[in-house]
Parts: C-alpha cells; structure tokens; sequence
C-alpha cells in the first residue's frame, strides 16, 4: 500500500459509501448528502445571528450518532456532517457580523470591525460578496496543504513541540493577543487577566474547587458556552441596543440601514484584495498546523498584519483600518477560514483541538469509536491497510466536498442570508439575545447558565464601555484550561524543574517573543501618546 | 461613551486594587492548595497558581494604565446614561427570567386548585402545553420589555412580534427534537 492508493481508497469510501439514493442509475452516497446537508445547515446556522457552529454541532451530534449508531461505518458520514457544519458555519458567520456587528464566534469578531461600518454605510452586499471570496480562497489553500503536507508537518510538529514548547506557545499567543487587540496593552492585559481569572474558578485538582466561595453553582465552574456567547453576544447586544436607544432619544426614530453605491465585486476589487487573501491565507494555515492555538489568533494575526500593510500604502486621504474598509474584511475572512483545513493536522496526528468545530471531531471520533485521533492515524503501513488513515484521507475528501460547495452555493445562500438586514435591529436584537439564551440552556439544561451569562453580557457591555476588547478575554477563557494542565504535564515531566519554560531553546524563544511583544507594544503606545 | 481624562487611572487604580485583593485576600482563603504543594514527597503545581497569574496579568495591566496610558486622548467611561441603560436591561432581563422559572410550576398549581387529580410539574416538564409556558410567557415578556424600552413605547405590535418570535423559538428548539429540554424544564 503507497500513499497514492491511501488516499484512493479514502476518496472511494466516500463516493462508495453506504448509497442514500441513486440519480439517474448513479448512486449518491450517504457520505455525499451528509457534507452537502451540514454544509447548508452550517451556513444557516452561522449566519443567524446568535448562533453558531459549534451549537448546531453540539445539538447534532447526538442526533446523528441516535441516527447512524456506532460502527466504523457511521464515521464518514457522521464527521462529514460536522465537516459541513463547520465550513458552512465559517462563511456564515461572516453575516451576523457584518450586517449586525454580533459576531457568532471569537473568530468573526475582526470582521466586524470593517465590515459593519461597510454595512452602516449601505454597503452591506459588497462587504459579503469580499467575505465570500475571502473565506473561499484561504480555506482552498489550506485544504491543499492539508491533503499534500499533512503527514509530515504532523510528523514535523511532534518533533519539536514538546510539553515546556506548547506551554510557552500558549503564553505567547496571550501575551500576542493581549497586545496587539484594542490599540492598548494595558487594557488587553487586563481583559486577558479577567479571561483567564473566569475560567480557573471552580476548577483545579484539588477536591475542593478552587475560589467557588463554597457555592455548588460556582463549584462547577462557568461552562464555556456561558462565558464565550456572554461576552461576545449578549455584550454586544446590549451595546447594540443601546446605541439604538440612544438615536431614538435623540433623533425621535430609528433609521434603517439602506443600500448605496456599487455592491458588485470587481475584478480591480479582487486585484487589490489578493496580497491581503494571499498573507491571511498562509498565515491561517501555518496558525492552523499548530497545535491548540485555532482560527481566533488566525483571525487577529491576520488583520493586525493586513492593518500595518494597508496602513504603510494607503494615501493618506483614504480611509483606516477598522472604518469600512474591504481589505479588513479581506485579511481576516481568509485568515480564519484557513485555518479549518490544517487544524485538522494536530486534531488527527495529536487529538489537540484548534477550535470549538474541531472539539465535536474529536467527540464524534470518541462517541463512534473505531477512529483514534494520534500518532497511529498516520502511519502508512505497507502490507495491512490502516483504516484509520483511510477515514483520514475520507474526511480530507469531504473537506474538498465542502470546499467545492463553498465556491459554487456558498456565495449565493450566504449572501440570500442578507434579508435579515431589512429586520429591524431593535427587534432582531432581542430575538437574538433571547435565541443566545435558549441555546446556552438547552446545552447547559440548567437556569444558573443563563445568570451567568447574563453576568458575563453585562460585564462585556462595560469592558465595551472602558474600550477593553472582549477578545483577549475570550482567548484567555478557551486556553486557559490548556494552559495550565500543560504547565503542569511539563512541570512534571522536566522533574520539577521551575525554569522548565526557559531550558529549551524553542520556549526560551517563545517566552522572550512573549515579553518582548508586551514591551513593544507598550513602548508603542507611549510614543504615539 | 465620552472622553474624560481621568478613567484610565482610576480603571488601573481599580485593577490593582482587585489583583491584590485576588492575590492577597480572595485566591489564599478560598484554595485549599498553594502555589505549589507536595504530595507524596513530589512537588507539583498547587491550585493558588494559576489564579494568581491571572491576577498579575490584571496587576501588570492596571499599572500599564496608571504609569504609561494616564495622559492618552481618548479616555472613554461608563456615563449615568449607560449605568441607568443596564440596569433597566438587567431589571427586565430579571423579571423574564424569573417569569420563565416559574410560571409553568404556577400555571399548574393554580390547575390543582380547581381539583381533580393533582397534577406535579416536574412530571409534566415533557408534556405540551405545560413545558411551554413557563418558556412562552418569559420569552414574550423579555422581547416585548427590550423592545419597548428602546422604542420608548409598549405597542399591541411590539406585543405580536414578540408572541410570534418566542413561538417560532419553540418551534426551532423543541419540536424537532425530543432530547432537548426549552428553560426551565432541566431545573424543576
């Protein structure tokens, strides 16, 4: 068996699949219609504001494995459902955030920065149609490089990332996120502070659950969904609701968003946006293929390295970064679409998580059985066929899958998604806070998830107040957990040396990168004071 | 949100203040182990640890905002306006929830009054109408109240959008799936 027949067998389990129906004597696999049904489902899901991929998934998963029960075979066509969730949901997500500035995830909240002010300015359909071709090209790129480098980058970053390394890879992705987000260190530092404080309540190894003030409700800890969706979501909503409340005060109505100007894409638009599609793409991809870091640094990376470029050769007379301008959209769509591809390379090699879409792979590979994301996945071995590696090859076939529906349909049901900008905000907003609610309980299926994410709403609406991005928060919340578990692993696995972050040259680096970072951009604000 | 060239120190000032309050007070008294703790004659890393570096990243950023980002132009703060603004938010939010808990156990307590055979909602969580009230009568309440505060005005409008989206919630959230249970009905 050569690699050429591994990835020959795994396109044919999913085109020779279990067949669903037959189309003119030619059978449509079962596998086939799950990537095209989640795909259209994610789509719809990401773009409804309020909610996201990783609910649908979440509500899915159970459906689907009652659906096709647990043998080897339910595998494909349970993956490649969440495969298209989890594509669909990444171009779908881009709506919510354009048209109505609430981001369904961490990793579209960059989008709204540019593409709302688009959308307030009517131009809410070209700011799509950029969001479309953006999404589309980065995670093109990043399925190729999954499919020809997977192997050996998995083989590659097992080798030189060991325990002390990812742990001081974490701490730099905070300390680089802390930094660069909002234009201020100190106030970064201190949401990422607040992200990291949140999510070690109620946690811990000890039996008693640390800082839970003795309380069941806190001994728990805040689910993920709770403080993600509170801050994000249910913050902006107020905010939004707010500034609505405000222009009733003051003008006596409500204005409706209109359309205007040209909201077609052309070819000099694709021109211009390439260089920006193209550094997001490569930069998602590489973000991707690392271990445990996800789409939401994508995303930051991407726009804070297309904000410096477009900030050096822009004339001065054209607008900034953050304003409505379509290479934001641009440098961030394609830098977390990108990342959905390669992050499938430690999700499979490592069983390590990039994002919360990946999480459900994981969990349907767990549920299912038969499929062990590790280092036997890709073992190519010559006389016996692995059959891990065959389902390897089959969900890298269904991510194309999407990939193809992503270019073809994509653009147009995202885009036929865009009628929901003629809802007026003042009643969109509180069906989403109430939809963002719901959702949370029916996952949580306990009424201490809605206080507590009302809490963290309320706590979002004033670290929106003060200018302190949401973000670092919510970056600090989902690795947090990692953070420390890896700390200890290394801690303990170096001998209980307390120096462990600096004795490998690859940390030590990590962990200057991780100050240096701080400092310059501390330095920074000061000059420009 | 206005300018007032003050906020950042007084936002670093009470960062600072909570980080050693975390540090100090809060994170000692309330985890059984400390920064580090010895169990069977090995060192590991105690539960205090990582709390308290989460503490030093707001300690570090409060005293960033005192020392460097004191004189910054745009200083933005929280008004009157936005204070008085979250909390009727919160006040409406409260009462629908509080509506959403209990009326469906209410709507059953005031069914056995009329006598037959008492009925318990815990039993009836699964059972339509009764899961549903407590869910509807919330969730009307909550979209009217948000939308009426902002439109600063309660309409016979306002009250069927708000009908008809708490319907259209149910319908997305419950009848297509048996395992789900719609607030309150995973708490009684």
């Amino acid at each position: 068996m050569g690699t050429l027949d591994y990835i020959w067998l795994g396109i044919l389990a999913v085109f020779q699949g279990p067949e669903m129906f037959a189309v003119f004597g030619l059978p449509i696999s079962v596998t086939l219609v799950m990537v095209f049904c989640g795909f259209l489902l994610g789509i719809a899901v990401g773009a409804t504001p309020g909610l996201a991929g990783p609910v649908a998934m979440a509500i899915a998963l159970p459906i689907l494995i009652s659906i096709f029960g647990y043998s080897p075979d339910a595998l494909l066509p349970v993956m490649g459902f969440l495969i298209g969730i989890m594509k669909g949901a990444t171009i779908g997500g881009a709506v919510p955030a354009i048209l109505f500035n609430t981001p369904g995830t961490p990793d579209a909240y960059m989008t709204t920065l540019d593409g709302y002010p688009m959308a307030e300015r009517g131009q809410a359909k070209k700011a799509l149609r950029i969001a479309h071709l953006s999404s589309a090209s980065g995670d093109t790129f990043s399925d190729l490089v999954l499919f020809v480098c997977a192997p050996f980058l998995a083989i590659f970053v097992e080798a030189y990332l060991d325990l002390p390394e990812k742990t001081a890879l974490l701490i730099l992705s905070l300390s680089f996120i802390a930094a660069v987000i909002g234009g201020s260190p100190a106030k970064g530092l201190i949401s990422t502070g607040l992200g990291l404080l949140a999510v070690y309540v109620g946690t811990g190894e000890d039996f008693y659950p640390r800082m839970s003030m003795g309380t069941q409700q806190l001994a728990r800890g805040f689910p993920i969904t709770t403080a993600v969706l509170g801050v994000l979501i249910i913050g902006s909503a107020f905010k939004g609701l707010e500034e609505l409340w405000q222009e009733k005060k003051s003008k006596g109505i409500i204005e409706p968003a209109a359309e205007s100007g040209d909201q077609r894409l052309s070819f000099a638009d694709i021109r211009r946006l390439s260089p920006y599609i193209a550094r997001s793409a490569l930069i998602g991809t590489a973000i991707g293929a690392l271990p445990g870091i996800g789409s939401t640094l994508a995303a930051t990376l991407g726009y804070t390295l297309g904000k410096n470029r477009y900030q050096k050769r822009k004339p001065a007379e054209d607008p900034d970064f953050g304003t409505g301008v379509p290479e934001g959209i641009a440098a961030t769509e394609a830098a977390n679409s990108s990342v959905s591809g390669a992050n499938l390379i430690p999700v499979l090699s490592l069983g390590i998580p990039g994002n919360a879409a990946a999480v459900f792979l994981i969990l349907a590979a767990d549920s299912i059985g038969g499929f062990n994301p590790g280092p036997s996945v890709f073992k190519f071995t010559k006389d016996v066929v692995n059959p891990e590696l065959v389902v390897a090859f089959g969900l890298f076939t269904a991510m194309f899958l999407a990939n193809i529906l992503n270019w073809t349909i994509g653009g147009v049901f995202m885009r036929s998604m865009g009628i929901m900008i003629r809802i007026p905000k003042q009643i969109l907003l509180p069906v989403v806070l109430l939809m963002t609610l719901t959702a949370i309980y029916v996952q949580e299926t306990r009424m201490e998830a809605i206080w507590f994410a009302l809490g963290f709403g309320v706590l979002g609406y004033i670290m929106r107040g003060f200018a302190i991005s949401p973000l670092p928060f919510v970056i600090a919340f989902i690795l947090g957990g990692k953070l420390e578990d890896s700390a200890r692993q290394a801690f303990s696995a170096t001998g209980n040396d307390p120096f462990f972050l600096f004795t490998s040259p690859i940390a030590a680096v990590f962990m200057a990168l991780s100050v240096g970072v701080i400092l310059y951009a501390a330095r920074k604000s000061k000059d420009e004071k | 949100m206005y300018s007032r060239n003050t906020s950042n120190f007084y936002l670093g000032l009470f960062c600072l203040a909570f980080a050693l309050f975390l540090i100090f007070i809060w994170i000692p008294l309330d985890t059984d182990t400390g920064l580090v703790d010895k169990i069977r004659r090995r060192l590991v890393i105690g539960d205090a640890l990582a709390p308290t570096i989460a503490a030093v990243f707001l300690a570090i950023g409060g005293l960033v905002l005192i020392i460097f980002e004191r004189r910054v132009p745009s200083q933005p703060y929280m008004t009157g306006q936005n204070l008085r603004f979250i909390s009727v938010t919160s006040f409406l939010l409260i009462i629908s929830l509080i509506l959403m808990r209990y009326t469906g156990p209410l709507a059953v307590w005031i069914a056995n009054l009329s006598g037959g055979e008492p009925l318990e909602y815990r039993l009836l969580r699964d059972t339509p109408p009764w899961k549903y009230i407590g869910y509807f009568i919330g969730g009307t309440v909550m979209i009217t109240g948000l939308i009426a505060q902002v439109e600063s005005v309660l309409s016979w409008r306002t009250l069927r959008i708000a009908v008809l989206a708490a319907i259209l919630l149910i319908v997305i959230y419950d009848l297509p799936f048996d395992d789900l249970l719609l607030p309150p009905n995973g708490d009684v």
